[in-house]
């Protein structure tokens, strides 16, 4: 990429209309503009969410001054003791832990090999093509469209208001992604290594478990993350299938507290900064893979 | 040798076998899954929806299709899914590539701004509800308390609690949230053009804007088109953030055809009129997702 | 071990890639599949390391019948064009890995290991991963990953072909030697007609999907089966004549020009009238003066090579190219004359193409 930047770089500084001082000027001022531009929006970005962090942090005199105060406040934590340890945001965490973790443990797991399935194996009459864009547009149904009956499902299987439930419907939810980028993955490897490993004497799951999945390990992990995200971020499918303090997420408990009569800003602030915080790690992770995740 | 022979050949066609059932027995879970939590409620969708009364007194007929035509609130929600979509839509696509060409070439700080730039995507979609409600809220919220320092009377901008500016102000939130999408896939696509192009247009005498017309915007016309389709599916079926934001209020101003079927089914509990509602909305977004796939395709045929 | 394909073929949907494949080894021979790019030498060779199934006929390495046996059990060792190396392995985990999935005990593997690194030179290597090598050191690991074990057969599918031209003469002479050495069968699959004649024991020459000739390097050279053959063996090519004969005046007459035949030219190809004569440049005399009974000819244009000179000539109608000494020369449109050493012509068939 350095490089690609660097003749850039030289087909710019030959180009005889950018030389001279004229020119130079207006660079200079073309650069300028370009950083209180981006500036600009990179503080329109990130001060919504400071002013989050900061509710999170101040007594209520502090939240309801007038002018706001951005930065002068005695900061506390009592909010965050009252949502995590008198309220139940403690126990929606470890929902949303317990169902995140589990559900995308089984989406990687079942996706894998199906997109293993899917990438190396040439099917009759072209399957392997069209399952995998059956299973892609799957991927594309609105979740409000499959809710409706997947709530009755549930109500007529008594799983409503359990993380069953809600592991089971994220599993689905997520096999579709799982299944396209570890396809990806699987492709751009050359089919000549499982060949080299069976010529070898191995057999074709020791190939996939001894040089594939070490080739794939990356790609395997930033997709998991994906799937940690998705889940976590989920909230029309949590709010449709839990209602009760044991079953509800975080996104669920939150909406709660935001949609009734009386609202508690310092609590419902410090529980929004908690689910922030792991999501801004987990896309930190996979940076590397965000566009090719995302415009999936 | 020999000996090993008749060992070999014993199990040899067991392994064969397995060998071609193999593909069959990895992909069939997933398949599985899919069917019973992709298909199966599609098809209850149809059933319930084709149906009038619950129980013994269920009834088939067509009642819930025909009822749309003639409800006025789902003639609105759909209005306000449209307006909502499109100018949301506009609005990322113009800034998030205005903020790519800015990032595409080298910069000092370049990969903290995009970074930075990148966080309200990530957030997770009720958060950004509740940054918002406290940003927007019309008594101690920052933007208030900012104008208001600035001696402006902000007595009438009660933003989503007014039936004039709720709609404006969750599209906002959205232009908020999603311009960094459009920024991500449109820089990558910009990087992934090659260098030659620009050599060329430069020694062929072309102008900045010249540059910009004709040669990176037919180049970086994949990467629109994916961004454009995949976040016209994402518009057309917004829930979460009006949800937290508005509930879809004041009156039903900001009611969107999403909003308007979780009210149907979970607030009135008639679960048919929603599934026949929510048909029309996968028929929307069908058309939308259809390009999407058909681009799909072509990339991975090339 | 012998191996053997018996009426052999191979159809992707409708198109035959391999026809009727008929070709037995010896033991510890080394075979070259030799033809042009797309006639299915890797996909004979893949029919062997059963990586794709035959669709009719019998492959047999010994006196075993492997169409149903799986790669892991057929007992080979294949090196790939591309190597294969296993990216996350360093140089011993990879040649270290035919042993490691056969459970051998650790200390086995690392001595031999260390004796096959030894053998080709890589020793100090061992520790690298494959990205951090030169093509030349990648073949020889995945040469070596080949030969740690003592299979029955070595498979090798254009493995010199991504080697510079030098490196490339170098690992040829390498492989003959090791391949003597170890005294393995071989199957070599490669487009480049050097290296097939200098490598082989038989040569298999093979056009779309259908076996040309199976002979030793020196038959194939001097006794191509048919116009295919000695058309795609030597360098610069045969050249050929289109003509009649002349059983009368004992003549052999083209468009441009015309040669002398005798008895026993006439007693092959008795009872035939169109025929293609078929001759090397190797046996094209050149010379700046005329002798008599030499044909005139005009120098289109001369390659000097170094040690020889390629002469691109015009006799009559005819091109044709001869092979002179370095010391030739001759200007553009200069006159020439050529002889045709009539007793190392061949003959073809105009219709069949094959040998007469
Ligand atoms: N999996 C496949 N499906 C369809 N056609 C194939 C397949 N594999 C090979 N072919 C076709 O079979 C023919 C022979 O292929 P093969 O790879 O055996 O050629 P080759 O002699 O090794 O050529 P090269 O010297 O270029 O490697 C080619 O025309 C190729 O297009
Ligand atoms: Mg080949």
């Amino acid at each position: 990429m350095s490089e690609r930047y660097a003749a850039r770089k030289v087909a710019k500084s030959q180009s005889p209309a950018k030389q001279g001082r004229p020119g130079a000027t207006r660079t200079r001022l073309a650069r300028w503009s370009k950083y209180v531009l981006l500036s600009a929006a990179v503080l329109a970005a990130v001060t919504p969410v400071y002013w989050m962090v900061t509710i999170s942090l101040k007594s209520e005199v502090d939240q309801f001054a007038s002018p706001p105060r951005w930065f002068a406040f005695t900061p506390t934590l009592a909010h965050y003791y009252d949502a995590f340890f008198t309220r139940s945001f403690a126990k929606y965490l470890t929902t949303s832990l317990t169902v995140a973790g589990l559900s995308t443990i089984c989406a990687v797991t079942l996706g894998t090999l199906a997109a293993y399935g899917l990438a190396r194996f040439k099917l009759r009459g072209k399957l392997d093509q069209r399952l995998s864009l059956w299973i892609l547009s799957t991927r594309m149904f609105p979740p409000i469209v499959t809710a409706v009956p997947l709530f009755l499902m549930m109500r007529d299987l008594r799983l409503l208001n359990t993380i069953t439930s809600l592991v089971i419907v994220y599993t689905a939810l997520n096999l579709p992604f799982v299944v396209w980028m570890m396809r990806g993955f699987f492709r751009e490897l050359p089919r000549e290594l499982e060949e080299a490993a069976m010529v070898d004497g191995d057999s074709r799951l020791g190939a996939l478990v001894r040089v594939i999945l070490p080739l794939v390990t990356p790609g395997l992990a930033a997709t998991a993350v994906f799937c940690l995200i998705v889940s976590w971020n989920e909230f029309l499918l949590a709010l449709v299938l839990t209602q009760t303090d044991a079953s509800m997420t975080l996104p669920v408990g939150i909406a709660g507290r935001v949609t009734q009569y009386e609202i508690k800003w310092g609590v419902m602030s410090a529980a929004g900064v908690v689910a922030m915080i792991p999501i801004l790690a987990f896309a930190m992770a996979v940076q590397r893979y965000l566009v090719r995740g995302l415009s999936l | 040798m020999m000996r090993s022979l008749g060992k070999n050949r014993s199990h040899a066609a067991t392994v064969r076998g397995r060998e071609t059932a193999l593909p069959y027995l990895l992909i069939a879970p997933t398949v599985a899954v899919l069917v019973a939590l992709s298909i199966y409620p599609l098809i209850y969708a149809v059933r319930i929806s084709l149906q009038t009364g619950s129980g013994e007194a269920a009834r088939w007929s067509l009642a819930n299709f025909t009822r749309l035509a003639s409800d006025k609130f789902f003639i609105e929600a759909l209005a306000h899914t449209f307006i909502y979509a499109v100018v949301a839509l506009t609005f990322e696509f113009l800034l998030g590539l205005g903020l790519a060409v800015l990032l595409d070439r080298p910069l000092r700080g370049r990969s903290l701004f995009r970074s930075a730039l990148l966080i309200p995507m990530m957030l997770p979609p009720v958060v950004v509800g509740v940054v918002w409600r406290l940003m927007l809220n019309p008594d101690f919220g920052a933007i208030n308390g900012t104008l208001k320092g600035a001696g402006v009377n902000t007595e009438s901008l009660t933003w989503t609690a007014s039936p004039v500016l709720a709609l404006a102000s969750v599209i906002a939130v959205d232009i908020w949230q999603w311009t960094p999408f459009m920024f991500l896939v449109l820089l990558a696509g910009l990087q992934a053009i090659p260098q030659e192009p620009y050599e060329a247009a430069i020694v062929d005498g072309s102008t900045a804007w010249q540059t910009f017309r004709y040669v990176t915007l037919p180049l970086l016309k994949p990467a629109i088109l994916i961004a454009l389709l995949l976040r016209t599916m994402d518009l057309l079926r917004v829930f979460d953030q009006i949800f937290i934001l508005t509930e879809g209020g004041p009156g039903f101003s900001t009611e969107t055809v999403s909003l308007y079927i979780y009210r149907t089914a979970f607030r009135f509990s008639d679960f048919g009129y929603a599934a026949a509602m929510s048909f029309v909305l996968l028929l929307l977004t069908n058309i939308v997702s259809v390009g999407y796939i058909r681009l799909l395709q072509k990339q991975e045929a090339a | 071990m012998d191996v053997r394909f018996e009426n052999v073929s191979k159809t992707f949907g409708k198109s035959a890639v391999v026809d009727q494949l008929n070709l037995a080894s010896d033991d510890g021979e080394l075979v070259v599949l030799l033809g042009p790019s797309g006639c299915g030498k890797t996909t004979t060779l893949r029919m062997l390391a059963g990586l794709e199934d035959a669709t009719s006929g019998d492959i047999f390495i010994g006196d075993e019948r492997v169409n149903d046996i799986p790669t892991q059990n057929r007992d080979i060792a294949m090196v790939f064009q591309n190597y294969a190396l296993y990216p996350h392995m360093t140089i011993a985990q990879n040649i270290a890995y035919p042993l490691r999935v056969r459970k051998i005990a650790r200390d086995e593997i690392n001595r031999r290991v260390n004796r096959v690194a030894e053998m080709l030179e890589i020793g100090a290597l061992l520790e690298r991963r494959p990205r951090e090598l030169s093509g030349g050191e990648r073949q020889r690991v995945a040469l070596a990953r080949a030969i740690i074990r003592e299979p029955r057969v070595y498979l090798m599918d254009e493995p010199l072909s991504n080697l510079d031209a030098k490196l490339r003469v170098q690992m040829r002479g390498e492989l003959k030697r090791l391949q003597h050495d170890l005294g393995t069968t071989t199957i070599y699959v490669t487009h480049d007609q050097a290296e097939a004649m200098t490598l082989a024991h038989r040569v298999a020459v093979m056009r779309a999907g259908k076996l040309q000739q199976f002979d030793t390097p020196m038959n194939i050279y001097n006794r191509p089966a048919n116009r295919f053959v000695a058309e795609f063996v030597g360098s610069p090519s045969m050249n050929f004549i289109e003509g009649r004969v002349d059983h009368s005046s004992y003549k052999f007459a083209s468009d441009a020009l015309t040669l002398d035949l005798d008895e026993s030219h006439l007693a092959r190809l008795s009872g035939r009238d169109r025929v293609t004569l078929g001759i090397r440049p190797e046996h094209i005399e050149v010379s700046t003066a005329d002798h008599p009974g030499w044909l005139a000819a005009t120098v289109y244009v001369t390659e000097l090579m170094g040690n020889e000179t390629f002469v691109f000539l015009r006799v009559g109608g005819e091109k044709i190219i001869a092979r002179a000494s370095a010391e030739f020369r001759a200007e553009f449109e200069s006159r020439v004359f050529v002889k045709i050493q009539m007793e190392r012509t061949d003959f073809f068939d105009s219709k069949t193409g094959l040998r007469i």
